[in-house]
């Protein structure tokens, strides 16, 4: 199949293309906050107290940071060429094995926020779309525009506030403690059923209201056999493309609630990271969320290919 | 004599009207029966209450009797016969068929007693049997309209049904398609199926022969062989349906063509994808002039209209509009008008929009709704609360308010049933003639395009290699 390999070659030549800007943009954008650097990754690494002028110079003297800007951002472009991500100008250790580290913790609760946004979404959008209009249709219209509009940290507190605070069912935040995945991920996944659900409503409307749906019962097959035929993998389409959008929110929300809920996953470490200008440590995390979202999206267009043949043509 | 069907004191109302009254039929086994009739006549309902695929709100009374086995009109399970009794083509085959199915695989689910293995080798020899051996593995995308409208009369029919219930089969269809529905239709009868077809279309009355009944307001006004009924009306109603039909218009005046020139055209081409659609076309239009380009769907008539007007880019060649017209002077009658008008808007607002944007002559409205017989009361209205023929005469009007130079006019009547499309073009062809405009008008009609460019070449050049570039299916 050419299309599906062109497909692959064009996702791959992205992702090589993601990598180098992305990397770059985060280096000048680093170099140029306000501030002095050296001063900021002295106090990450020592602590507010400890910074003094000679701790700062040291650093700098350390890291190459009087040299000229150019040459220190060809010197990080090639080594990321050698995928020699560096070691954490904070932490001292190599960016890599952090990475790795926090990585994992990220995708249990990214998973999570996806089954459980998967376990509220679609079952409310299907049952909104029974009656397009009724009560559960416009409560979800209501619900979903309301949890859209507040930002994950906010979702978060009022889950904290309700679920930890006040019932004490549930941590509010770690994550040694049993449990502690639960509010997070709900957080995650309640932002993106808000959507989810609107998006399998819109579909289930359409796919029901098609010709195509209706045809194949006056041909006189059963209800159910057209539903499961040709009602389901239609619908899917759509729908699936929107999981590659969700991801988009998945990464904006786990920089937010990780660090909101203390969970040590990649996003906590990335806002870590920026306070202190740590540079390898903010080009590693989102050098490995740039390629993580290249390769989710080419995940999805797979599907989508095998899903609906019009693709394959392209 | 079996019947295989037969409708006997059939009344359909809603809450507020009786929209279909006394309505008795019978059709024999083998034959077919045509009910002609315009939108709103109610032959659609009559088609919707045999299948049972009533709107929830509508109530039906009388007698059905399909393959002897009589029932009320109004029963919930009709749905049991479909397939295997009663089956329907769809209007839209290439939205029916499923986007993402093979065809030989939307049949082969029709024949639901066979195992899928020996039901995909049927529903091959049903595709190869219609002519399509070679599209069975497409999906419906790689099909053309023709292929698409055989495979859903193999899938409609593959569970035996031998009623076959046709509601508008050529609607919005160009002359090869419509044929090709004709003979699909035909073949059918010849196979012993008994066929009911609901269209407004007389050359598909007149072609399929049988019996024929007219609907007007919901009732009967004249039923009896297609032959007779066809040549010798006797109902004043049949009369004017008959004088509608576009080969039966009278001619018109041929317009002037000794105006200035108005908009030129020089080497105008155009490629979508591999496919040339037109190419080096030179053609001039002068003020006044009535011409017509007819072709089939898909010649890329549209996109010439569109390139004269600017409103799609061309791959080579210029048009040049005449500079002391204003540009707003050269409009586009858009062949579907639900769709050039906001649909939640009030159609009088609509207009007062465009006025007061314009800086129009609000004066102007009354007299011009009068002209095309528009009652005032519609411009309360929404888009979806008038009919078609008033709506596409609304946005006749919202046009004429710009005082055109130039009108292309794209396909503005296929959508309507003939006696309203004779009115629409009528009035079209009044104004062109009163202020001087010059129309291309674009159809697939041969008879409205011999009518309205009264006897002119069609645009020979273009014409020509529009028709010539087209994949005709």
């Amino acid at each position: 199949m050419r299309s599906i390999a062109s497909l692959l070659g064009r996702r791959v030549l992205q992702a090589l293309l993601a990598a180098l800007f992305v990397s770059s943009l985060c280096f000048f954008m680093v170099r140029f906050l306000p501030g002095d650097i050296a001063f900021d990754i002295a106090s990450g690494r020592y602590g507010q107290e400890m910074t003094t002028q000679a701790a700062a110079a040291e650093v700098r003297a350390e890291l190459g940071l009087d040299k000229p800007m150019a040459a220190a951002w060809l010197s990080s472009v090639s080594a990321l060429a050698r995928f020699d991500l560096g070691r954490s100008y904070t932490l001292g250790k190599p960016v890599w094995g952090l990475i790795r580290e926090q990585l994992g913790h990220t995708l249990q609760l990214s998973g999570l926020a996806m089954l459980f946004s998967l376990l509220i979404g679609p079952p409310i959008g299907i049952i909104a779309a029974l009656r397009p209009g009724g009560l559960v249709d416009r409560l979800n219209l209501l619900g979903s525009a309301l949890l859209r509009a507040l930002p994950p940290f906010a979702t978060g507190i009022i889950l904290i506030i309700i679920f930890a605070a006040s019932l004490h069912w549930l941590p509010a935040a770690g994550h040694t403690q049993r449990g502690t995945i639960i509010l997070p991920a709900l957080t995650l996944a309640l932002g993106l059923a808000a959507v989810s659900s609107r998006v399998v409503r819109s579909a289930m409307i359409d796919v029901a209201r098609s010709a195509y749906f209706h045809f194949p019962l006056t041909k006189g097959l059963p209800l159910s056999t057209v539903v499961l035929r040709h009602g389901v993998r239609n619908m899917a389409v759509p729908v699936i493309a929107h999981l590659a959008m969700q991801f988009v929110y998945l990464i904006e929300g786990a920089i937010v609630v990780e660090t909101l809920f203390a969970w040590p996953g990649i996003g906590h470490a990335l806002s870590h990271a920026v306070r202190e200008r740590d540079i390898p440590l903010i080009q590693g995390a989102v050098l490995v969320m740039a390629i993580l979202f290249v390769l989710f999206n080419m995940v999805i267009d797979l599907v989508l290919v095998a899903l609906d043949p019009r693709m394959r043509a392209g | 004599m079996s019947m295989a069907l037969v409708v006997d004191g059939l009344n359909i109302r809603s809450r507020q009207a009786h929209l279909v009254r006394h309505v008795s039929f019978a059709v024999e086994r083998g034959h077919s029966l045509t009910i002609l009739g315009e939108t709103g006549s109610g032959k659609s309902l009559v088609s919707q209450a045999i299948m049972g695929t009533l709107a929830a709100g509508l109530n039906a009374t009388g007698t059905i009797v399909i393959d002897g086995v009589a029932g009320p009109a109004t029963t919930p399970d009709r749905h049991r016969l479909w397939g295997r009794t009663l089956a329907t083509l769809p209007q839209e085959p290439w939205r029916s068929l499923d986007p993402t199915m093979k065809a030989v695989d939307q049949v082969a689910e029709g024949y639901r007693s066979l195992s899928r293995r020996n039901a995909r080798g049927v529903a091959g020899d049903a595709l190869r049997h219609l002519g399509l051996g070679g599209a069975e593995r497409h999906y419906p995308f790689m099909l053309s309209g023709g292929m698409a409208q055989r495979v859903a009369f193999a899938a409609a029919t593959a569970a035996g049904a031998n009623i076959l219930l046709v509601d508008e089969p050529t609607k919005g269809l160009d002359i090869a398609l419509r044929d090709a529905v004709v003979a699909l239709l035909r073949a059918a009868l010849a196979e012993g199926r008994t066929l009911v077809t609901i269209t407004h279309d007389i050359n598909v009355a007149r072609a399929l022969g049988g019996e024929v009944i007219i609907m007007l307001d919901g009732e009967i006004v004249e039923q009896g062989p297609a032959s007779t009924i066809l040549s010798a009306p006797a109902h004043e109603y049949t009369r004017r349906l008959l004088a509608a039909e576009p080969a039966a218009w009278p001619a018109r005046r041929p317009a002037r063509t000794d105006g200035a020139a108005i908009l030129t055209a020089h080497g105008l081409t155009k490629r979508y994808g591999h496919k040339t659609l037109f190419k080096d076309i030179n053609v001039v239009i002068k003020a006044g002039e009535c011409r017509a380009i007819v072709g089939p769907s898909g010649s890329g008539k549209t996109s010439f209209g569109d390139a004269l007007l600017g409103l799609t880019p061309v791959d080579a060649g210029e048009v040049t509009r005449a500079p002391w017209i204003a540009t707003m002077r050269f409009q586009k009658l858009y062949q579907h008008p639900t769709a050039a008008f906001a649909p939640r808007i009030p159609l009088g607002q609509a207009l007062n929009d465009l006025i007061s944007l314009h800086r129009l002559d609000l004066g102007r409205v009354a007299p011009m709704m009068a002209g095309l017989r528009l009652n005032p009361d519609l411009l309360q209205r929404r888009p979806d609360q008038v009919s078609g023929g008033e709506l596409q005469r609304i946005s006749l009007l919202r046009l004429l308010l710009l005082s055109p130079a130039f009108i292309f006019a794209d396909e503005p009547t296929s959508q309507l049933d003939p006696i309203t499309q004779q009115e629409v073009m009528d009035l079209l062809m009044q104004h062109v003639a009163e202020h001087d405009t010059a129309l291309l008008l674009v159809t697939h009609d041969p008879a409205i395009g011999a009518n309205v460019s009264g006897g002119l070449p069609l645009l020979p050049d273009h014409g020509r290699s529009l028709l010539a570039a087209s994949g005709q299916n």
